[in-house]
């Protein structure tokens, strides 16, 4: 899957999880530009990602994500192995 | 250190120094954490927000002196609370399903123990469900008594709501019990530090043990007890024997709530109505609220931690 692909499951996720009709994502989104997306939600959304994708993280790369392109490259590199 | 709380706080705290004082000693530890609480207390209403200054009032006697370790430990809390929740959405299930696992995971360790409680204690103020409850625990519990009440509270932790129990006009004769002799120590300190006028009487009871109760009551608190133990209804049907005929009882219990010592897990409000109403009792009114005042619907669908303040009669 292309990084594009990516962005583009991680969004329906995101708008799945943070319960919200649409959303803008770029690889540069943050915490800070959702509303809905705070520590709680961060937990759900990495599991919910954890599910589609088939993958685990790690404690230590979970509180390391800052960003959606963040995301975007560990679950490259996850699914890639 | 008014500087540290961003504006929307500054506007919502300006006539509630004590809930300032405590969010400031917070912001000073952990300055990421303003934006969920100026999420929290915007969704408060007059009501809790008087709720919320009253709960900090006390939370500033019990703290003197200590308010930065405490607020270390809230953040700590946080930090443990967000592993459970990392279990629950992956799992499904709470972490451990056992007394004996909780004991030797959590309740034995009184390192663990005295900053988790202490963590929990400043969610009394911090949290939005917990001040929804406890604003419901105020008004239309305690402030619906009308004759002179007999008190009962299982678990009483920060002893916050028999405080406020024993600062009613109306309240005749005020008991706690709770298993754990230690608990029961700082229980009867936080009275202290608060200022309690009344006795309190505290005794050490299992409640999964108690027998046939020797006295009735009028009213009955278990906040925050019934997720914490194996078998819930066995509480609530010696409980409603410990009811006078025309008592009420008021059950506190948090749904879809990872937390280290939380081994019963309820996910709906028909399941708690079921637990209470499998007793004997009928449920009369049931509040729900969610975290950050989210959505209920949309919170109970995503498993989002819901608190249900109940209170119930004999049927
Ligand atoms: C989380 S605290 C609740 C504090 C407070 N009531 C509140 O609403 O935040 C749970 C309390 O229940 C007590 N407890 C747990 N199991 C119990 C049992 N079987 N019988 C009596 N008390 C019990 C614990 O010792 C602890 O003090």
């Amino acid at each position: 899957m292309s990084s594009a692909e990516i962005l583009n499951e991680l969004r329906e996720i995101m708008i799945d999880v943070f319960d919200v009709d649409d959303l803008e994502v770029t690889p540069a989104t943050t915490a800070e530009d959702v509303e809905e997306w705070d520590s709680l939600s961060h937990v759900r959304l990495v599991v919910a990602v954890e599910r589609k994708f088939k993958i685990k993280f790690k404690n230590s790369e979970i509180e390391a994500l800052k960003s959606v392109g963040d995301l975007v490259n560990l679950i490259e590199a996850k699914t890639a192995a | 250190m008014s500087e540290t709380a961003s504006d929307p706080l500054a506007e919502i705290l300006a006539g509630l120094p004590n809930t300032r004082a405590v969010i400031d000693s917070v912001l000073a530890v952990w300055p990421e954490h303003a934006a969920y609480l100026a999420k929290s207390l915007q969704a408060r209403t007059p009501a809790m927000l008087a709720a919320t200054e009253a709960a900090a009032t006390a939370v500033r006697r019990l703290t003197a002196g200590n308010e930065a370790t405490v607020a270390a430990d809230y953040r700590w809390t946080c930090d443990r609370l967000r592993e459970e929740e990392l279990f629950f959405h992956r799992e499904e299930r709470y972490r451990l399903s056992t007394f004996a696992e909780a004991m030797a995971e959590v309740y034995s360790d009184h390192a663990y123990m005295a900053r988790y409680v202490n963590g929990l204690l400043l969610t009394q103020v911090l949290w939005f469900n917990h001040v929804a409850t406890f604003e419901m625990f105020l008004n239309r519990v305690l402030g619906a008594q009308t004759q002179p009440f007999d008190y009962l509270e299982v678990g009483p932790g920060h002893g916050l709501m028999v405080y406020f129990a024993a600062a009613s006009s109306l309240s005749r004769s005020l008991e706690a019990w709770d298993v754990s002799a230690v608990s029961l120590r700082e229980t009867a300190a936080a009275l202290d530090k608060m200022g309690v006028e009344k006795p309190v009487s505290l005794t050490e009871v299992d409640i999964l043990k108690a027998g046939q109760s020797e006295r009735r009551y009028d009213l009955i608190v278990i906040s925050e007890v019934l997720e914490h133990l194996e078998r819930p209804e066995q509480a609530l049907r010696f409980l409603t024997t410990a009811l006078k005929p025309d008592g009420r009882i008021f059950v506190n219990v948090p749904l879809n709530s990872p937390s280290p010592d939380h081994i019963y897990l309820l996910s709906s409000p028909d399941e708690v109505t079921a637990l209470v109403e499998g007793v004997g009792l009928k449920v009369e009114t049931m509040e729900l609220y969610a975290t950050q005042a989210k959505k209920l619907e949309s919170a109970l669908r995503n498993r989002i931690t819901v608190s249900a303040g109940l209170v119930a009669r004999r049927a």
